[in-house]
């Protein structure tokens, strides 16, 4: 493998003795040139220190990153002017338009007024931004600012580009829009390094990506390999409300003893199990539970999902860890920082 | 070299972006002319007071006020610092390679410009009613102004990248500037004070500047005030400059 990004027990921590909260606790990973890579987690797991850390804005507290070859603690300037970063902030200028922001941070890399101004018009047609050119930032909405935001990552065409949650607070439609162009990128030969809480993005968007949770590393792979982890398909019961916890249990007892039943997991009135052939198996499920007089609210088959490999690794849903809910933590950029107190003993 | 390629071309977008908001210009345009209009007339009856040095109410007052504007444009500087942290622009400059000393002294550069133009604005206004202009010494008093607006605006950065939010950050230098304008004698000469009081004056960099200001305005440059207000100014300055360089290289989460 042609390796672009490679780590090696990469660590961090914020604050010192007792308050020490371990944000990253020791990645290895190592991203192949010209992927999407991905890191998927809940708010607080770690992603964007590590992301913080790679793009020179973190000092690194233990371990090694190397990124396009270069050391990142040795090489900080040398690394920065090989990558792009684009943060949750974006960090567009409000007061300019769109083609001077374009402009600036094409000649803060180093770039001449005039190839400057060129590949700025390329880009803005590339990222269907020419009809906003010159319209100050501050009247762009969400798709067209992030969007921008993009284009000042790649200004410089940089071999990676680090995306951190880009997709946070887009509609699904201009959702949909910038992973048509990240893909375009990286059909370019850009390499992508994305973080995301979207289970959706990280499917649909990464060839490769690693699951985080509290500052650790939990399983790596590609979406169509992780998910065939997960044996068969997943079918999800519902009770009735009226019935007892004892009844839940009764249930789980019963369908474990069955051959087709892979593996079991009970939540409130919940069971969820996985089987070989969902659509064989269902009226199985329902005979058996309807033979015990066991009422059933709802049933749901689906095929796995990386929330199931979630699941399986660490026993939590990442739905249930607020994955679609951006924390107050997130907005000044501290993610990784305080949520994951009860961890840190 | 790098760094001033790099300084110039943030310079120019911060004064871009100055012109740009009005509302700006004119709250620092009106401040210095509400000084001499509102605060002024009361100075009138003091000359011949006991410890009051003698000369005429305006060369006496504008020159403080001048420093005053250094003063209070330098430690306002955080202020932007602390807004361009929350829209992610400091952090979108510090991942390119662009010179950290220049990330750090475009803008103020940017700010010592409007600083000067204030300054013309003053003199010009003071000028109309009875201000005894000496060119010379209002020359070096303009290269003091930027020695201390520079170190002010270099020290309110800085703290602005440490205290990361505006509540921390406005109460550190509101606590810092009240002390250090009392102590300076602008408003009224620090000479009418008892002993303890002008020991402590010694201790604050503007008292120094406000001496000098009041000397080279009046047209004399080989004045101990002067080389004194050079001495405590440029190496000081060159101090913070040099921090709060090192604050923007460090990490600033």
């Amino acid at each position: 493998m042609d390796t672009i990004i490679t780590t090696t027990g990469l660590r961090k921590s914020f604050g010192t003795g007792t308050g020490a909260v371990d944000a990253v606790r020791g990645i290895s990973i190592d991203v192949a040139r010209g992927e999407v890579f991905g890191f998927l987690g809940p708010n607080g797991a770690g992603k964007t220190t590590t992301l913080r850390m790679l793009t020179t804005l973190l000092p690194i507290d233990g371990g090694t990153a190397t990124v396009a070859g270069l050391d990142v603690a040795r090489q900080p300037q040398e690394v920065r002017s090989r990558i792009g970063y684009v943060s949750q902030l974006g960090g567009a200028d409000d007061l300019a338009t769109g083609r001077e922001n374009l402009v600036l941070q094409c000649r803060l890399y180093g770039v001449d007024l005039e190839p400057a101004t060129r590949r700025t018009e390329t880009l803005m047609e590339v990222l269907d931004l020419a009809e906003f050119a010159d319209r100050r930032v501050r009247t762009y909405s969400g798709g067209q600012r992030r969007r921008l935001d993009v284009a000042l990552g790649i200004v410089h065409q940089p071999d990676v580009l680090f995306l951190d949650e880009p997709s946070t607070g887009l509609d699904p439609q201009n959702r949909a829009n910038l992973w048509d162009h990240v893909r375009a990128l990286r059909d370019r030969g850009t390499t992508v390094f994305l973080t995301t809480h979207y289970l959706e993005e990280a499917d649909a968007l990464c060839d490769r990506l690693v699951i985080m949770d509290h500052g650790e590393v939990v399983v790596e792979g590609s979406p169509r390999d992780l998910k065939r982890q997960v044996a068969g398909e997943s079918v999800v019961l519902a009770l009735r409300d009226d019935v007892g916890a004892g009844v839940v249990e009764q249930a789980s007892t019963l369908l474990a003893g069955q051959p087709y039943v892979r593996e079991i997991s009970a939540e409130g009135d919940q069971i969820r199990l996985y089987v070989e052939d969902g659509s064989a198996t269902l009226p199985r499920i329902l005979r058996l539970l309807d033979g015990e007089q066991i009422g059933i609210k709802a049933m749901n088959l689906s095929e796995p999902t990386l929330d199931d490999v979630f699941l399986r690794q660490t026993g939590r849903s990442l739905r249930d860890t607020g994955v679609s809910d951006a924390g107050p933590s997130e907005r000044g950029g501290h993610v990784g920082h305080g949520r994951r107190k009860g961890h840190a003993a | 070299m790098k760094s001033v390629h790099d300084t110039r071309l943030l310079f120019h977008r911060y004064t871009v972006q100055m012109l740009r908001n009005p509302v700006w210009l004119f709250v620092g345009f009106s401040v210095p002319v509400l000084y001499l209009v509102l605060f002024t007339p009361l100075l009138k009856e003091l000359p011949g007071t006991k410890g009051f040095p003698t000369g005429s109410v305006l060369d006496l007052f504008l020159p403080g006020i001048l420093a005053l504007m250094a003063f209070a444009s330098g430690s306002s500087a955080g202020f932007n610092t602390i807004f361009d942290l929350q829209s992610g622009l400091i952090e979108r400059f510090r991942v390119t390679p662009a010179s950290r000393f220049a990330i750090l002294i475009g803008p103020i550069l940017s700010g010592l410009v409007m600083m000067t133009v204030f300054d013309g604005v003053v003199v010009a206004v003071g000028y109309g009613f009875g201000f005894a202009v000496h060119w010379l010494g209002l020359l070096v008093l303009v290269v003091l102004l930027w020695l201390l607006a520079a170190m002010m605006a270099a020290f309110s950065t800085a703290t602005a990248l440490v205290t990361k939010d505006i509540s921390s950050f406005a109460a550190i230098i509101n606590g810092i500037n009240l002390p250090i304008l009392l102590l300076a004698g602008v408003l009224l000469p620090i000479s009418l004070g008892p002993l303890w009081l002008r020991t402590l004056a010694h201790l604050n960099p503007l008292y120094y500047l406000v001496a000098a200001s009041r000397v080279l305005a009046a047209g004399h440059i080989a004045q101990p005030a002067v080389w004194q207000a050079f001495a405590i100014l440029v190496p000081l300055c060159t101090l913070v400059l040099v921090w709060a360089t090192r604050v923007f290289r460090r990490a600033v989460a």
